[in-house]
């Protein structure tokens, strides 16, 4: 219990809350924050976050997962501010409905011409990635 | 008329009656009061104009009385909304702190109104402060590159009688089916399109069902904000090491942007909520008037009603006693 994260969105605050370790989705790729981390800007894409220890879970080792849609975490003095434009619970999101999603946002991605479209297709796919991702670490784990 | 015509043809079948003393003064009180009401009925407004009235004020208040009841309704929901979308905009304050001071070369001031009226001094508030910040703008000298823009229709149409010069953009009827975050954000992108240092949003800041003030919120492009956050002891953004796959300009201008879509996200949803609140009071008051004016209409109508009524008796008993006498 030694990080002190906030996962806020525009429409509401999403989670407060304490944990041990969290990992980002930066553009980077993923990023791992424990305790005493150097203070940090840095943006998310869109994928999953992953909180290990958080007060929802029962034990330490634990992890829950959220599918975040894009933002912007701030790290420090263990104080951990996600800033996302949309954020979802893996417990609230439906397995079948997410891979079923996650499969036709694929072929249409891959059925996408035209900027426009490839743009939108992308953005759809990310998402429903994200989602698919995110109850996929929740079902194994 | 047709009581007089009554009233004579009573008074000559009695003929021969008693002569009674006052019968004299009566009749010529009665013919006195006759020609008044003749001529009266020129100088104020006749019952049935009265009437009418009345009936047109009781219809308006029913109708404000259900408007006020639809804007609490909404309001509530709004309430909740705004609430929960304080949260996003407070970590960004505290990041990189309010600078509502600050002289920026090009700028944009964004005042947020509602799209309909009867909602009390809202909209005609923010214009006036509005046009104050414009002003002072002017006179510190960077008034050449402000641009105007206005949410909502209120806003559009006082604002482009006072300053039309400056007007560029007017979003309307955001608020016709939800206020979206994604919609605060396509209007954040239009806004930083020419690379604004200053983006000033002017809004009413819903405090409670009572209170909502003028609020100023200040979102300031990366680099006018570096030099607002040196301090002595250094920049207040370097304490944080920017990780990413761009430079750490770009990060910040996604920064800067994402915070203006929020604060626009907040400031009409708090604009919002404050118009349901301002009709709510606003109605309630005008079914109150309503009820006071009806009032007074309605004990006004019964006076002449019963006037007219007690004139009438007067003459049929003058013509009678009249007659009785001859």
């Amino acid at each position: 219990m030694s990080l002190q994260i906030s996962i806020l969105t525009p429409e509401r605050p999403f989670w407060n809350g304490q944990a041990d370790e969290i990992i980002l989705p930066t553009e980077t790729g993923e990023m791992g924050v424990l305790k005493n981390h150097a203070p940090i800007i840095t943006g998310l894409d869109v994928g999953a976050m992953l909180i290990r220890g958080g007060q929802a879970s029962g034990s330490k080792d634990e992890w829950n997962s959220y599918a975040i849609m894009g933002g912007f975490a701030l790290v420090k003095q263990n104080q951990v501010t996600i800033l996302a434009n949309e954020a979802v619970s893996a417990e609230n999101i439906n397995p079948e409905e997410a891979k079923e999603a996650f499969e036709s946002a694929k072929a249409n991605l891959e059925k996408a011409e035209g900027v426009k479209e490839k743009v939108e297709a992308n953005f759809a796919y990310k998402r429903a990635k994200a989602r698919y991702q995110v109850v996929k670490v929740l079902k194994k784990i | 008329m047709a009581l007089r015509n009554a009233a004579s043809f009573l008074g000559q079948r009695l003929v021969g009656a008693a002569e009674l003393g006052i019968s004299a003064a009566k009749s010529s009180a009665g013919e006195a009061l006759t020609n008044a009401f003749v001529t009266d009925g020129v100088r104020h407004a006749s019952n049935q104009a009265v009437k009418q009235r009345i009936r047109a004020i009781k219809n308006i208040g029913k109708i404000t009385k259900a408007m006020k009841m639809v804007a609490a309704s909404k309001m509530k929901n709004a309430q909740v909304a705004v609430e929960q979308s304080r949260g996003i905009v407070n970590p960004f304050v505290r990041l990189f702190g309010d600078h509502p001071g600050v002289d920026g070369k090009s700028g944009v001031t964004v005042a947020v109104t509602s799209d309909r009226g009867l909602c009390g001094g809202l909209n005609s508030n923010i214009t006036k402060y509005t046009r104050a910040l414009l002003k002072l703008d002017a006179a510190a000298g960077e008034s050449a590159n402000t641009q105007l823009v206005s949410i909502g229709d209120k806003g559009r149409s006082q604002l482009m009688r006072a300053e039309s010069r400056l007007f560029t953009y007017t979003f309307a009827e955001t608020y016709k089916v939800r206020v979206t975050f994604a919609q605060a954000s396509l209007i954040a992108e239009e806004l930083l399109k020419n690379n604004p240092e200053v983006v000033k949003v002017m809004f009413n800041k819903f405090r409670s069902a009572i209170s909502f003030k003028p609020t100023l919120a200040t979102v300031l492009t990366p680099e006018v904000l570096e030099k607002q956050l040196t301090e002595p002891s250094g920049n207040r953004l370097d304490a944080y090491e920017i990780e990413a796959t761009h430079e750490r300009s770009d990060v910040l201008r996604d920064l800067a942007e994402f915070q203006l879509a929020a604060t626009l996200y907040n400031a009409m949803l708090e604009n919002n909520c404050s118009e349901h609140a301002s009709r709510m009071s606003a109605m309630e008051n005008s079914t109150k008037s309503a009820g006071e004016m009806l009032g007074k209409l309605t004990l006004e109508y019964n006076r002449k009603r019963q006037a007219t009524i007690t004139t009438e008796l007067i003459e049929i008993i003058a013509g009678a006693s009249a007659l009785m006498d001859a």
